[in-house]
């Protein structure tokens, strides 16, 4: 559950923390294109190398590192699971496996390290407050908002969870693969009821600080795309379209 | 029975959750733990049935060394039921939330039948046999998580604050049961911040701050002491309280005790 801390957002006085969300999220998007797109494993390693200057100017090395480090399970399962898929299944020689699989592995590590670096530097309020500003209805961006927020809650919950079961004898790592699965119900249950519960609670905490009484919100403080803001989209515009020709003039894979 | 020897333990670097803790409880004891928010009374428990592993110093419960063996074989011996009973209950029925750690420590089934039979009767639920532990209110929940623990007959019970959200009734109820249970030779610690539970009920406490233990003894001297509770930021027991408006010397949390002296007092100003 530590690797929800890799996407944990830590206040910062940092050029990039201070960039506009809308700015971030042109980021974001361009790269999960490119690395949706390509699947040559040196080009996914330069949209995975993209990210790195950010981290390293917004000082988020550590954290970083831990999604990072969290999701290498996530990758070797991945690699594993569509190595002998291609190979066996797939009838592919080996190394085409191998290129393939590997790209597939490098792919979800470059998605994790852009979204982390994203979630790392970008507050939920200005979050919610640039899907305000893109015309998302308030709800909407409120759900999402909320979801984020409750993401470390719910880690630490699940915690608690495990703490209590483990000490009514509950054996997590115990069994086949079917029994470690079945191990996860006496900790999913009251997760997925206290989470009700909480919900509840919220609604009527809402409700009774008037959530909904004026059709129109405003806003105290409103974000401004600045000169930095579009300098740095141009920077991500130009990186995009310089990869993205590597496809066009030399059609890489 | 319990031992801890300069158990240090931390979360984040830099900052010790517990800070070199040298506490022993013998078997048979009933003893709380008491101390400010954050003081590490919780983390202090979880070393004792091995959810936590010192960092420093070494936890020996039974004769065994916390490091060396897994949670669910110490768990067999310490029962610990937390504060909050939604972090535990999932199961469909009553019956099956009470025989989760029965089956899961591997006991015959006409025990685990004879066992949960048991815990119904005992904890005043037979009314709900059948039914989902959801049904229940905020303090039958409280209850079943006890039960669901007790009904495994450990040797050490932990209680983390077992009184809060109980009225009255269920607190008497609760203080003589743990007593019931103190009789049956078994151990036991409650986490708790309600003094007058303590004062009334527990004959020993061990006072944490910052996590260190600042006092430990018989909860008829250590309430008493004014610079100790205001460390650990307790509220006195409103008799400890009296005692110091009156100047009584010794101070006392005995209510038979504070009112014969005040007889005296009484009596002798009249005198």
């Amino acid at each position: 559950m530590k690797v929800f801390k890799g996407f944990e957002y830590r206040r910062g006085t940092t050029p990039i923390h201070a960039l506009d969300p809308r700015a971030k999220l042109v980021y974001l998007m361009l790269f999960m294109a490119l690395a949706i797109l390509y699947s040559n494993p040196l080009v996914l390693i330069m949209i995975f190398a993209s990210s790195l200057p950010m981290v390293a100017i917004a000082r988020v090395f550590s954290k970083w590192a831990i999604s990072i480090r969290g999701s290498f399970i996530f990758v070797a399962f991945i690699f594993l699971f569509n190595l002998l898929a291609l190979y066996f299944w797939g009838g592919n020689t080996l190394e085409v496996a191998v290129l393939s699989s590997l790209s597939m592995a490098i792919r979800f590590i470059s998605l994790i390290s852009i979204f982390s670096t994203f979630f790392l530097t970008t507050s939920p309020e200005d979050m919610t407050q640039s899907m305000v500003q893109m015309k998302i209805p308030y709800d909407y961006a409120l759900t999402f908002n909320m979801a984020m927020r409750f993401v470390p809650t719910l880690s630490k919950e699940a915690q608690y969870i495990m703490d209590a079961q483990k000490s009514r004898g509950l054996e997590m790592e115990k069994g086949n693969l079917v029994a470690r699965v079945k191990n996860y119900i006496p900790v999913l249950i009251p997760l997925i009821i206290s989470s009700f519960r909480r919900a509840e609670l919220v609604a009527d905490a809402m409700e009774s600080r008037a959530f909904g009484a004026s059709k129109k919100r405003t806003s105290i403080y409103v974000l401004r795309f600045g000169g930095k803001d579009a300098l740095f989209v141009s920077i991500a515009l130009a990186s995009f379209f310089a990869l993205l020709s590597l496809r066009l003039l030399l059609s890489v894979p | 029975m319990i031992s801890l020897e300069g158990v240090t333990y931390s979360y984040m670097p830099g900052i010790n959750a517990l800070d070199h803790i040298d506490l022993n409880i013998g078997a048979g004891e009933l003893v709380a733990i008491v101390g400010e928010n954050g003081a590490g009374k919780t983390t202090l428990v979880k070393h004792i049935n091995g959810l936590l592993k010192p960092s420093e110093g070494r936890v020996t419960v039974c004769g065994l060394d916390s490091k060396a063996v897994t949670v669910a074989s110490l768990a067999r011996k310490v029962g610990l039921v937390f504060q909050n009973p939604d972090h535990q209950l999932f199961a469909e029925t009553i019956e099956k939330e009470l025989s989760f750690a029965l089956v899961n420590f591997g006991l015959p089934p006409d025990e685990i039948k004879r066992r949960t039979e048991w815990a119904i009767s005992e904890f005043e639920l037979s009314q709900y046999a059948g039914r989902s532990p959801f049904m229940l209110s905020g303090g039958e929940r409280k209850r079943l998580a006890l039960a669901s623990v007790l009904c495994y007959g450990p040797e050490v019970l932990i209680l983390d604050e077992p009184t809060t959200g109980q009225d009255n009734r269920q607190k008497v109820r609760m203080a003589s049961l743990l007593h019931k249970l103190n009789q049956q030779g078994k151990t036991v610690l409650v986490v708790t911040h309600d003094m007058e539970f303590v004062s009334d009920y527990i004959p020993r406490v061990v006072v944490m701050s910052h996590g260190r233990v600042i006092a430990d003894g018989q909860s008829g001297d250590v309430l008493v002491r004014r610079d100790i509770l205001e460390r650990a930021s307790l509220v006195p027991p409103q008799l400890a309280e009296i005692s110091w408006e009156l100047g009584l010397d010794p101070p006392s949390i005995r209510l038979d005790d504070v009112v014969a002296r005040l007889a005296k007092l009484i009596g002798g100003a009249k005198a």
